[in-house]
């Protein structure tokens, strides 16, 4: 820590002789975060598209389109429906993603010979380019040749293969369960270290009073990591809802729409349904995905303030 | 023997969560190193009968570009890392040494800009890549990859430079050193294993991550990165996934292995980046 007993004027100079060092990454923030994600603003009140990119006022006119379009021949306003599609898509996949990464992470916990195997091997995924685990996940998915269907046919589970990315359900479950497979390698280390912080005599206690596994993992453990595991779930709730490479590569969004998320709602109608929309309209959708990663943003700082008031 | 009995329930419930993990790690391997007869079998045979590396032969034959689009994820990986670097060393020296006139809004900006992905900046992103004439470059995609790099960066570098003890360079300022000179020669180095960490883990995410930029930043097929490179093995009527798996092999094992060097101190920096808020 600083000095404070300096005079006040040395330590102002002080202070700021430390801010060069931050300059360029202040500038290059500004530059390509900052001054985006005002443009992204400034935009949503102007019609603007790649097939014409000098911008015409429109006020609110892209906020309306937002809330009023209706895709021909899809049920529902275009973008609500994408919303709250998102909203279950992001929480069926953070639920196997809190879920299994707990378990993973417990499991990996244990003391076991090869401990250490276990866990080089359960982050593996993580270095995977996320557009390559979804291509292969689709693969693996294959109704004809991918092992999901293999495996289950040979152990007499299914009769007949499952076409898991060609009907709206079944895709909606597989692109979720791709996502969570993704995120997962990061959940199982977060929480991992959770527990490794967890001070063993108050498991050995609960031992001695003679408390099942169960109701230690319950009693003892699952309290103790609990501020881990919510603000590692609230930081990947974030990505979860930016999730793009996933769906785009396995669906594209179908089968019609039924995996069309916020994120990919927001590519289609800037970039890709010109007719429909534009960069405005998409920056209108972006304006929402921006409220709602800052209000988990927040959230995720409070919680972490609080998991620190009760560690310290 | 209850306690026997545990264990291997345990062994058995991580080798079942484990394959869970593997499974399309697996099936990319096992596809790769099938022959073109073998892979196209229903039910799928569940390893390969009769391993053969011509896959990774016929890949450069079905797509000759292959090489270029490796070739380019490299280029972005290094550039990513090096802008990565430049900006985030200093930065996370001013930020560990000096109290900044609003740090606190600064460690802020930088959780903050950890929670953006591509998908949110890519209409203004292209709009500015635009209006700086950078559309279709290499520039366009580094600097673009380089934002969602930079807050890891710097949180994992400043929580390192912290553990830098100040007297060290305050020994140097004594022995005469200037500033510039006491942090290239005395602190640089000790925080070198941080610096090989960032700039690996910049790298990777330029080489992995730069498929939605992509979609938009870049038109010319010669300037695709890897992963977009991959979707020249689909073709209209099929998808050639014998040889896709065995480039999607060599293409994803670089930033996994690389990443099994560098997972410790991102652990680090994620959980680093709240404590000093």
């Amino acid at each position: 820590m600083l000095n404070l007993q300096r005079s006040p004027g040395v330590r102002l100079r002080t202070r700021w002789a430390g801010f060069p060092y931050v300059l360029p990454m202040l500038l290059f923030l500004a530059v390509f975060l900052i001054y985006p994600i005002f443009r992204v603003l400034y935009l949503s009140f102007f019609e603007v598209s790649m097939l014409n990119m000098s911008p015409k006022w429109v006020g609110l006119g892209n906020y309306v389109w937002a809330f009023t379009f209706r895709m021909p021949g899809q049920e529902g306003v275009y973008f609500l429906a994408s919303l709250g599609r998102t909203v279950v898509w992001v929480g069926l996949s953070l639920l196997l993603k809190v879920s299994l990464g707990t378990m993973g992470a417990v499991l990996l916990h244990q003391p076991l010979a090869g401990r250490q195997v276990y866990r080089t091997l359960a982050v593996l995924p993580w270095g995977l380019p996320w557009a390559i685990a979804a291509m292969t996940w689709a693969w693996t998915m294959n109704t004809q040749f991918g092992l999901v269907n293999g495996m289950l046919m040979r152990l007499g589970l299914i009769e007949k293969p499952v076409a898991f990315l060609g009907a709206p359900l079944p895709a909606f479950l597989s692109t979720a369960v791709a996502d969570a497979w993704i995120g997962l390698p990061f959940m199982v280390v977060m929480i991992l270290a959770g527990l490794q912080s967890v001070p063993e005599d108050l498991l050995d206690a609960a031992l001695v009073d003679g408390a099942s596994p169960l109701v230690r993992f319950f009693r003892v453990t699952l309290p103790l990591i609990r501020p881990v595991v919510l603000t590692t779930a609230l930081l990947s709730t974030v990505w979860t809802f930016n999730s793009f490479d996933p769906i785009w590569v396995m669906t594209r969004g179908g089968p019609v729409s039924a995996t069309e998320t916020l994120p990919i709602a927001i590519y289609n109608v800037g970039f890709r349904l010109l007719r429909f929309g534009g960069l405005g309209k998409a920056s209108a959708m972006t304006m929402v995905q921006v409220l709602l990663v800052t209000g988990i943003t927040l959230g995720y700082l409070r919680a972490l303030r609080g998991s620190q008031e009760v560690s310290s | 023997m209850k306690k026997g009995l545990v264990k291997l329930g345990t062994h058995v419930l991580v080798i079942l969560f484990l394959a869970f993990m593997l499974l399309p790690i697996y099936q990319m391997a096992i596809t790769a190193l099938k022959a073109e007869s073998e892979a196209w079998l229903t039910p799928p045979s569940l390893y390969p009968r009769n391993p053969t590396l011509e896959n990774f032969i016929e890949m450069f034959e079905i797509v000759p570009r292959l090489p270029l689009f490796m070739g380019n994820s490299f280029i972005y990986g290094l550039g990513v890392s090096l802008i990565s670097l430049v900006v985030a060393v200093p930065a996370a020296y001013g930020l560990s040494r000096y109290q900044i006139p609003a740090r606190r809004g600064i460690i802020f900006l930088l959780v903050y800009a950890n929670m953006f992905a591509p998908i949110m900046l890519l209409v203004p992103l292209y709009d500015i890549m635009r209006a700086l004439g950078l559309l279709n470059t290499r520039l366009a995609m580094i600097l673009a990859g380089s934002v969602f790099t930079m807050p890891l960066s710097v949180l994992l570098l400043s929580s390192y430079f912290e553990t830098v003890p100040r007297s060290i360079e305050e020994a140097a300022f004594v022995d005469g050193c200037s500033r510039s000179r006491a942090i290239l020669q005395v602190v640089l180095p000790l925080v070198l294993p941080a610096m090989v960490a960032v700039a690996i883990y910049a790298f990777i995410t330029g080489w992995s991550q730069q498929f939605v930029l992509a979609l938009v930043l870049i038109q010319s097929p010669d300037l695709m990165p890897i992963t977009q490179g991959l979707y020249q093995f689909f073709s209209r009527s099929s998808v050639r996934w014998p040889e896709l798996m065995a480039a999607s092999f060599v293409a994803a094992s670089i930033p996994m292995l690389l990443f099994m060097l560098v997972q410790r101190y991102i652990v680090q920096g994620l959980t680093a980046g709240s404590v000093k808020m």
